[in-house]
């Protein structure tokens, strides 16, 4: 495999996880704008617990997802009070106070003599980790492929259980979710956590694999693209938003053959399938048709 | 020169550095670079070099084909064609291999005249 096709699925591999996050919160009913944010505050932990501390990456990864649940705990307690567009709007808030947090952010080191950490604007260098310990491009897709592939498959057991149907359920109808006996917010706080934990993860797997990162990697167009995949993928499985990766990264970006055009077909891609199918193409009317078909 | 700056300037000898100089090749978004690289104020020759690019503002949704530098004819040179997709910033990033490894990400503004370090 040479280095394009290994940097465009490792690419699609990482965006993936932020917008398997957001298609975590629009199950459960909300629309989030600032996935962003937490895909940025793993990739800011990460890198500084194995560039400034000489954490090992599963350890940093691990804290990171901590942080980044932690992180969207603390921005849903407030935020969840409100509903659809107004959720949406204070997700974006929030995501753009913590890129601005990070633009402020100066958390340098002296490492082998050489100053090393966030700074500001000019971004993070040296989140050399992968680089120092000898692993190749192919071999960092295997890990995150192999991650991947682990989320996947954990939402496809949670989506056949209890708590899949229990999202859903929220997700279409709170009040009457909430009238069966569910706590909806307790719930949703724990969709919330759960999404900052999956953000964080693909943004620690970014920034050792970029080895640089910056706050304007996380800004709203991330967020939008992580959310649009997700509808444009479809709702119905978590497959959807990796679909809508797919198409965009794989197909429109790596084709060229829309060159130039590509944000122009990409927006009218999401316009014509937000008339035609609301709840993408992977929705559950097609799931279950697909179910039904091979079952 | 105190203790500390001593060994920042022992550290920054080992450390390559990297400039680039970029001129359009009147084919859309399409540049010929010169990328001249140096190690202790010595240019730095017979690396393997690749380069790469990303968009800050866009991580990971630009993906450029890595493009393998060819030895030019100065000391420590070396050309590559950039195929970008749009102007603006990008991210350069040169992979080093041979008689030194390292990684080396550079900021540059691409535009219709040709690429400038970009201002933060």
């Amino acid at each position: 495999m040479d280095d394009y096709a290994l940097g465009v699925l490792t690419n699609i591999g990482l965006f993936s996880f932020v917008a398997l996050s957001a298609y975590l919160l629009l199950i459960a009913g909300e629309m989030s704008f600032g996935q962003q944010a937490f895909f940025g505050v793993g990739a800011y932990a990460g890198g500084i617990l194995t560039a400034l501390y000489g954490w090992p990456l599963p350890l940093a990864a691990l804290a990171a997802m901590a942080l980044g649940a932690l992180a969207q705990f603390l921005v849903a307690l407030p935020t969840l009070r409100l509903r659809g567009l107004y959720f949406a709007m204070a997700t974006l808030a929030a995501a753009e106070m913590a890129r601005i947090l990070f633009e402020l952010l100066h958390w340098r080191r002296s490492i082998d003599g050489e100053l090393a950490g966030p700074d500001g604007t000019q971004g993070f260098r040296g989140i050399r980790w992968i680089f120092e310990h000898g692993i190749e491009p192919m071999h960092y897709l295997g890990i995150v492929g192999v991650l991947l592939a682990l989320v996947v498959g954990l939402f496809l057991v949670v989506e056949r259980s209890k708590l899949g149907a229990t999202l859903r359920g929220i997700g279409q109808d709170p009040e009457l979710a909430a009238a069966v006996g569910i706590d909806v917010q307790r719930v949703k706080l724990g969709v919330a956590a759960a999404a900052g934990a999956l953000a964080a993860l693909g943004g620690v797997l970014y920034a050792h694999h970029n080895t640089y990162i910056e706050p304007r990697n996380f800004d709203i167009m991330l967020g939008v693209h992580s959310l649009a995949y997700a509808l444009i993928g479809g709702l119905g499985t978590a497959f959807g938003p990796l679909l809508g990766v797919l198409l965009d990264i794989g197909v429109l970006e790596s084709t060229r053959f829309f060159q130039g055009y590509r944000m122009i077909v990409f927006g009218g891609l999401v316009a014509v399938l937000l008339v035609f199918r609301p709840r993408g193409l992977l929705d559950e009317r097609m799931v279950l048709w697909i179910r039904q078909r091979f079952s | 020169m105190d203790k500390a700056a001593f060994f920042l300037s022992l550290v920054l000898a080992q450390t390559p550095q990297a400039d680039l100089r970029c001129v359009p090749t009147g084919e859309d978004f399409v540049y010929d670079c010169s990328i001249t690289l140096t190690r202790g104020g010595q240019p730095l020759e017979g690396a393997d070099v690749t380069v790469g690019a990303d968009m800050p503002s866009m991580p990971m949704a630009h993906n450029m084909r890595p493009a393998k530098a060819t030895p030019g004819t100065k000391p420590g040179e070396y050309k590559a064609r950039l195929d970008l997709e749009m102007l603006g910033e990008w991210a350069i990033k040169l992979r080093l291999d041979g008689p030194v490894r390292d990684l080396l990400v550079l900021h540059y503004e691409f535009d219709s005249k040709g690429a400038s370090p970009s201002k933060r």
